[in-house]
């Protein structure tokens, strides 16, 4: 039945190859001139959903990259605060153990009182420490100073707890419960830094054989108990730092990792395409010169 | 017994006329050898009755018969009707699965992935906007961060609505495709009015013992059309009128010179007709992708707003989505405290949760049906072309055949030309060398 070939049929079969031909070669440029092997999600069904898969993942490191580089600036903040506060604590301890030898007179006393307020203040300034406008030892009332300057020692914010997202599904607490060291003040009576602090002063003035004895024996106990707490919350803030620098450097070793498979699935292997599209070109173009060849074939040619 | 003096000249003669009609059908080969639905004609050639000439055998005394030359019997059409039958059952076919690839490449293409404007890219930011949020979620230092989970929400909610919006494009498309082909002068009545003319012609020529092998053509290719519309079967009725079952309608769409049009379809009419319908029907695919886009955009704003106290999107399909609060209005917690954060950590971290996996399970939805889609249309476009080819085979015009039998018939022609000659130099030898006696 096929004996007979035609000349429609050897058009349309040559026109129909070097469609399909010239297609594939489109199709080979396309993936070389983007770099994308899957243009379309028909071209590869099931990479279609991996590359949105991996894209989120990706995306989702660089978010989490950037809220644990937060983390990390504010619990430094909050690290410095404290060793700030430290400095403080061991100030005072080293005047409280030269006010107790009992050669100083009142009017020493009182300088070191005064000394005292002073170191007082700038202990709540540094419990005042804003990073990005936040309070960090507001727990989360963040736009509110922990404590007011001056005499009122009450402490303002709440002791809910700031956490950043270090990756899919993990957080981790940055926030200090600064409270637990300082206290509420003298009126409360908590043995807090503040408290110790105000009564230390309020010994130093005193003026009494009470007031000197505290100076020794209470006041130097309650100071070293609280440089306890100190050292507490320091190695609690030390060891968040050290857990968000971990996640920081796991979370680039998952970025490289992502994007290599990433690359795999959606990128063109540029040697192996490249090679490809040189052999279509050179199989197209034999197409076209063959087929010029045999459309103009007849017995038309050949009879006189 | 002697034979008439002139037979000689009458056979020389029909041999002249037959072979100049011989070489005019030829002559029509190749100038329709480029005619769309022509089918190639050959002249049958008959020997003429012939002479018979009794007892010139004197021994035995049997008669012999003497051949009076050729004549054209039949001018036949070279045709196969069941490599048309199969030719039309493989068009309906490839029709169907390139309407259905054409239709969804379109829906696939709205969805305009992998690329950085779909709705997964936009997704993600708007992850990342909400893991910002929870960096610095005060009104003063976070304004900012606030914004921009509104933007990034408000640009994810409008290319839901655009998605959907050209998705129900696609889909009001195919309907009025279809009701422009089905309508009143729509394609199909078109060629079921033409088909019912030609059949009333083509009847009255058979009756007058024509062959209307023009008409045949015309209404071949008509039917070859009809068949890329939906399947049809053509039964060939002894008065030589086609009878064509349409898809699945109840009646026959053309009967003799009846048209029964219009009628009610199926998605089983097969065809561009049945994939328009399959399509668009309740559990075709477009409707599907529409029903699974509105799934994903409803788990979206359930599972974000669950962490609220204030909803943050409104509307639970893909057309409605929006956002439902102002930047002063979106907080980073369901507490008082504005510096907490646990709402936008729970919110980003819905990252590959629920709705991300569900959009990335119908993009490669879609991407399986295009893909499917477009493998079967290849796969037919083949057997559709070897069909073809096999009809080609059998109808269509070789220039090569037909410059052999230009050549033949020419050849044939001359010599019937000579033999007119011969007869005449014959005749001559009689009346010019023989007759001397009178003269």
């Amino acid at each position: 039945m096929t004996d007979r070939i035609t000349h429609e049929m050897v058009t349309s079969s040559l026109l129909s190859n070097l469609n399909t031909s010239l297609a594939s070669l489109e199709r080979t440029g396309e993936e070389l001139s983007s770099g994308r092997t899957i243009l379309e999600p028909s071209d590869n069904p099931y990479g279609a959903g991996q590359i949105i898969d991996l894209q989120s993942q990706l995306d989702g490191l660089t978010s989490y990259a950037s809220a644990t580089q937060d983390g990390i600036s504010w619990t430094n903040t909050a690290s410095s605060a404290l060793s700030s506060i430290n400095n403080v604590v061991a100030r005072v301890r080293e005047l409280l153990v030269q006010a107790a030898n009992g050669t100083n007179n009142q009017g020493d006393l009182n300088t070191v009182a005064q000394e005292v307020e002073q170191l007082t203040e700038s202990v709540k300034q540094d419990a005042n420490t804003q990073y990005a406008g936040q309070y960090v030892f507001s727990g989360t009332a963040t736009t509110t100073a922990p404590y007011q300057p001056g005499a009122n020692d009450e402490y303002q914010a709440n002791n809910e707890t700031v956490s950043r997202a270090i990756g899919p599904g993990a957080t981790v607490t940055v926030s200090s419960a600064i409270s637990t060291l300082l206290g509420n003040g003298e009126a409360s009576g908590d043995g807090k830094l503040l408290d110790t602090l105000r009564t230390i002063v309020k010994n130093l003035r005193g003026g009494t054989a009470e007031d000197r004895e505290a100076l020794g024996t209470t006041d130097l106990t309650n100071i070293d108990n609280n440089t306890e707490t100190l050292r507490q919350l320091q190695a609690v803030a030390g060891s968040v730092t050290d857990q968000l620098q971990t996640a920081l450097a796991r979370n680039e070793d998952m970025q490289t990792s992502i994007s290599e498979s990433l690359s795999n699935t959606q990128d063109t292997n540029m040697a192996e395409v490249s090679v490809a599209y040189s052999t279509e070109q050179a199989a197209y173009q034999a197409a076209l010169r063959a087929s010029a060849t045999i459309v103009q074939e007849s017995l038309l040619n050949f009879l006189q | 017994m002697s034979i008439p003096t002139l037979q000689g000249l009458q056979t020389a003669l029909s041999g002249l006329l037959a072979e100049q009609q011989a070489l005019d059908v030829t002559g029509s080969n190749i100038t329709n050898s480029d005619t769309e639905g022509y089918t190639r004609e050959t002249a049958d050639l008959q020997t003429n009755l012939p002479i018979t000439i009794p007892a010139t055998n004197s021994i035995t005394g049997r008669g012999a018969q003497l051949g009076t030359g050729v004549s054209v019997g039949n001018i036949a059409r070279v045709r196969n009707s069941y490599l048309d039958a199969q030719y039309r059952t493989q068009n309906s076919a490839l029709s169907n699965a390139s309407t259905q690839a054409e239709v969804l490449s379109q829906a696939q293409t709205a969805f305009n992935e992998p690329s950085s404007a779909g709705i997964a890219s936009q997704l993600s930011t708007f992850w990342s906007a909400w893991t910002s949020l929870a960096d610095s979620p005060t009104s003063e230092a976070g304004q900012a961060a606030k914004d921009a989970v509104v933007a990034d929400g408000k640009q994810l909610a409008t290319t839901f609505n655009q998605l959907s919006a050209q998705l129900s494009t696609i889909a009001s498309q195919a309907k009025e495709q279809f009701t422009s082909l089905t309508g009143h002068g729509g394609e199909v009545e078109d060629y079921a009015n033409q088909i019912a003319q030609l059949n009333h012609q083509i009847k009255l020529a058979e009756e007058a013992g024509q062959q209307p092998n023009n008409m045949l053509d015309r209404r071949d290719l008509l039917l070859d059309k009809l068949s890329s519309l939906a399947n049809i079967t053509v039964a060939e009725q002894p008065d030589h009128t086609d009878t064509v079952t349409f898809g699945d309608a109840a009646k026959p769409l053309v009967e003799g010179s009846t048209v029964n049009w219009p009628q009610a379809l199926t998605e089983k009419a097969g065809g561009q007709l049945g994939a328009l319908l399959g399509l668009t029907g309740p559990k075709g695919a477009l409707t599907a992708i529409q029903t699974s886009l509105d799934g994903v955009a409803e788990t979206l704003a359930t599972t974000v707003n669950e962490h609220l106290s204030k909803p943050f999107f409104s509307g639970n399909t893909a057309a409605t989505l929006a956002v439902a609060v102002t930047s002063k209005e979106v907080s980073a917690s369901t507490g008082e405290a504005e510096g907490g954060n646990e709402a936008a950590l729970n919110i980003a971290a819905l990252r590959g949760g629920a709705a991300e996996q569900d959009y990335a399970g119908l993009i490669g939805q879609v991407g399986s049906e295009v893909r499917s889609a477009k493998d079967d249309e290849t796969n037919l476009q083949t057997t559709v072309t070897a069909i073809n080819d096999q009809r080609q085979a059998v109808s269509g015009v070789s220039l090569d055949e037909e410059m052999t039998s230009l050549i033949t018939f020419q050849r044939g022609y001359q010599a019937s030309a000579r033999t007119l000659t011969a007869m005449d130099q014959m005749l001559e030898t009689l009346i010019e060398h023989t007759g001397t006696a009178g003269l």
